[in-house]
């Protein structure tokens, strides 16, 4: 797997930011094993690019490629294959279903492509302190209780990229630490890439290569 | 392991109300049910009228005659059919095949031999052999034959055995009148020559004394020597006795048919009619019931458009959830059509014992077809549910 990013530029950007950012409007690619982190601050573009990479959004000038593919050329069948199987992704609002509990939530990601048994949700619930609020609907948990349900949610499929987005923005620094060594741990063991997208350069992430958008 | 719909299942069950669940599946049972009913009577009718013809190789043989009007009486071959006027039969779309009923042009006389004092003149007739409902292998005659095999009608048999009665002449059960012989006696020509006649069937189509056509060739040109006359009345093949085509050509013709055999044809087109306007509102039923339940599942999807749109964002694939979508409703679907199925049933029941008094032309039980009708409705409405909810997600995605 490679994923290959060229010439990539939000439809609604002037072509000026490409002189500012390490990101618009440059070549870059994600290699196995890479840690990206991408320092943008508000209005940059942070979530567009996130959206871009997951194939959720197209509205870009330039080129994302998956294994030599088109990502924006991808069918709806092949986008759910390239979701299920080789990206994953913590988005910065979280997206969870709120009327449903958090065990559920977690379920409904972990038997699409059940890369752990159920039992690995409750331990990955209790290293993070959540254990507790996982028969909770999630509408009633706090925001860092969603952020680390999530967080957990990421990691329950097998992924090549790890997209994160914020994903520590309601968290405080022991339980950020406690996520983030949880995240580095599951994506070694999957020898996968994570990118990294936040406001501002933080030390808890150690990154490998640092982009600022 | 298999991917479960089970935990999805919560996240679609957003706020349907149950009389509007209820309103669709009964508008969708009373649309197939009267579908299906439309189905059953048309195939009533058409088993019916069918039926109540002499139908040989699924064709109906029906024989016609000229208008006799008293103009006609005055000039006899007028009443005759012409070979070109065969012909023209023949070349008709909606008649198969025609053949004229031959007549004997010379004096036949028939007695019972010593044994009764019965002696009668007599005629008989012979046809093509296709034309013959009942033909045994012993219908045969080669000159110099003394026994002539004759297929006489039911209908002569039964006047034999009303006269017989009257005249003081032994009765004979239908069963023993094949093998019943008598002596014949032809003149004409300066000649005489007695043959022995043996009934060897008995037909219920054709109202004639027939022979083969081998010897009334051999006797008409044997005792009458004259130019052959045209035949009073013609056999025709159709596909459908009934046909209004048919009807209007004979009509314009001034060819008289059997008046029995087509007035249910006339009646069938009213019948049919009527139900094949059943059958119509019955479908426009079916398509709005349909219509209310693919409303229903637009509602659905609209209602838990956030929850389907994040399961396609988590990477659940939009023909898997099609499928599971649209099966949701696949025990309702076969439920509303076995209960129509059902109820269909019952009414072709309660129709056959108490109004059609178990008429042997017809069936207590439904056609196959409607059964087959009901199948398709399923596969239909799934298949058409199916296209419908992947379009929906495919915009969603």
């Amino acid at each position: 797997m490679q994923l290959v990013v060229s010439q990539l530029l939000p439809a609604y950007f002037d072509e000026s930011v490409t002189q500012v950012s390490e990101i618009w409007g440059k070549e870059w690619a994600v290699e196995k094993n890479d840690l990206i982190k991408i320092v943008a601050p508000s209005g940059s573009g942070k979530s567009s690019l996130i959206n871009f990479l997951y194939g959720l959004r197209t509205d870009y000038t330039g080129m994302i490629s998956y294994s030599g593919k088109d990502l924006s050329h991808f069918s709806p069948e092949q986008l759910a294959g390239y979701r299920k199987d080789h990206i994953s992704i913590v988005f910065q609002d979280m997206r969870l279903f709120a009327d449903e509990t958090a065990a559920l939530n977690l379920e409904i990601k972990r038997q699409l492509n059940p890369y752990h048994p159920p039992e690995k949700i409750k331990e990955m619930a209790e290293r993070l302190g959540i254990d507790s609020r996982l028969s909770f609907k999630c509408s009633t948990c706090s925001y860092g209780e969603q952020q680390r349900i999530a967080i957990i949610r990421s990691l329950l499929q097998p992924f090549d990229i790890l997209l994160l987005d914020e994903p520590f923005s309601h968290l405080d620094n022991n339980n950020s630490e406690k996520a983030m060594q949880l995240i580095l741990e599951e994506t070694r063991a999957r020898n996968a890439s994570i990118i990294y997208a936040d406001l501002e350069r933080s030390e808890i992430f150690p990154y490998t290569r640092i982009y600022h958008l | 392991m298999a991917l479960s719909f089970k935990p999805i299942r919560p996240l679609l069950e957003t706020g349907t109300s149950a009389a509007s669940k209820w309103f669709s599946y009964i508008g969708l049972c009373l649309g197939v049910l009267l579908l299906l009913c439309s189905i059953q009577m048309y195939i009533n009718i058409r088993q019916m009228v069918v039926e109540g013809n002499m139908r040989k190789n699924g064709f109906d043989y029906v024989p016609i005659a000229k208008n006799i009007t008293t103009e006609a009486l005055k000039n006899p071959e007028k009443t005759l059919f012409t070979q070109p006027e065969v012909d023209e039969l023949k070349t008709q779309p909606f008649i198969q095949d025609a053949a004229p009923l031959i007549a004997n042009q010379f004096r036949i006389q028939l007695s019972a031999g010593s044994l009764l004092s019965f002696e009668t003149d007599f005629f008989i007739e012979s046809l093509k052999e296709d034309f013959i409902d009942t033909v045994p292998p012993t219908f045969k005659w080669q000159e110099g034959q003394e026994t002539i095999p004759i297929i006489f009608s039911s209908d002569f048999f039964e006047i034999y055995t009303v006269f017989s009665a009257g005249q003081k002449l032994p009765k004979i059960p239908r069963d023993a009148a094949v093998g019943f012989s008598f002596i014949v006696n032809c003149y004409g020509n300066g000649r005489q020559q007695q043959f022995i006649g043996k009934i060897v069937a008995l037909s219920d189509r054709v109202n004639s004394v027939l022979v083969p056509e081998s010897f009334l060739s051999w006797a008409n040109q044997t005792f009458d020597q004259q130019k052959p006359l045209g035949a009073s009345r013609v056999f025709i093949k159709t596909k459908d006795a009934n046909d209004p085509h048919l009807l209007s050509f004979l009509d314009s013709k001034h060819y008289v048919i059997n008046k029995e055999q087509t007035i249910l044809g006339r009646n069938k087109m009213l019948l049919q009619g009527i139900v094949t306007g059943m059958g119509i509102f019955g479908l426009i039923v079916v398509v709005l019931a349909l219509m209310l339940f693919s409303f229903y599942l637009q509602l659905i999807i609209a209602r838990s458009k956030d929850n389907l749109k994040l399961l396609l964002t988590l990477g659940y694939s939009p023909s898997w959830m099609s499928k599971k979508v649209s099966n949701r409703f696949l025990p309702v679907y076969i439920f509303v059509v076995l209960v129509a199925l059902l109820l269909t049933q019952a009414i072709q029941w309660l129709f056959y014992h108490y109004i059609m008094q178990d008429k042997p032309q017809l069936s207590p039980f439904v056609h196959w077809a409607v059964g087959a009708t009901a199948l398709a409705l399923i596969l239909l409405s799934l298949f058409t549910n199916y296209r419908m909810v992947k379009n929906q997600l495919y915009k969603l995605n």
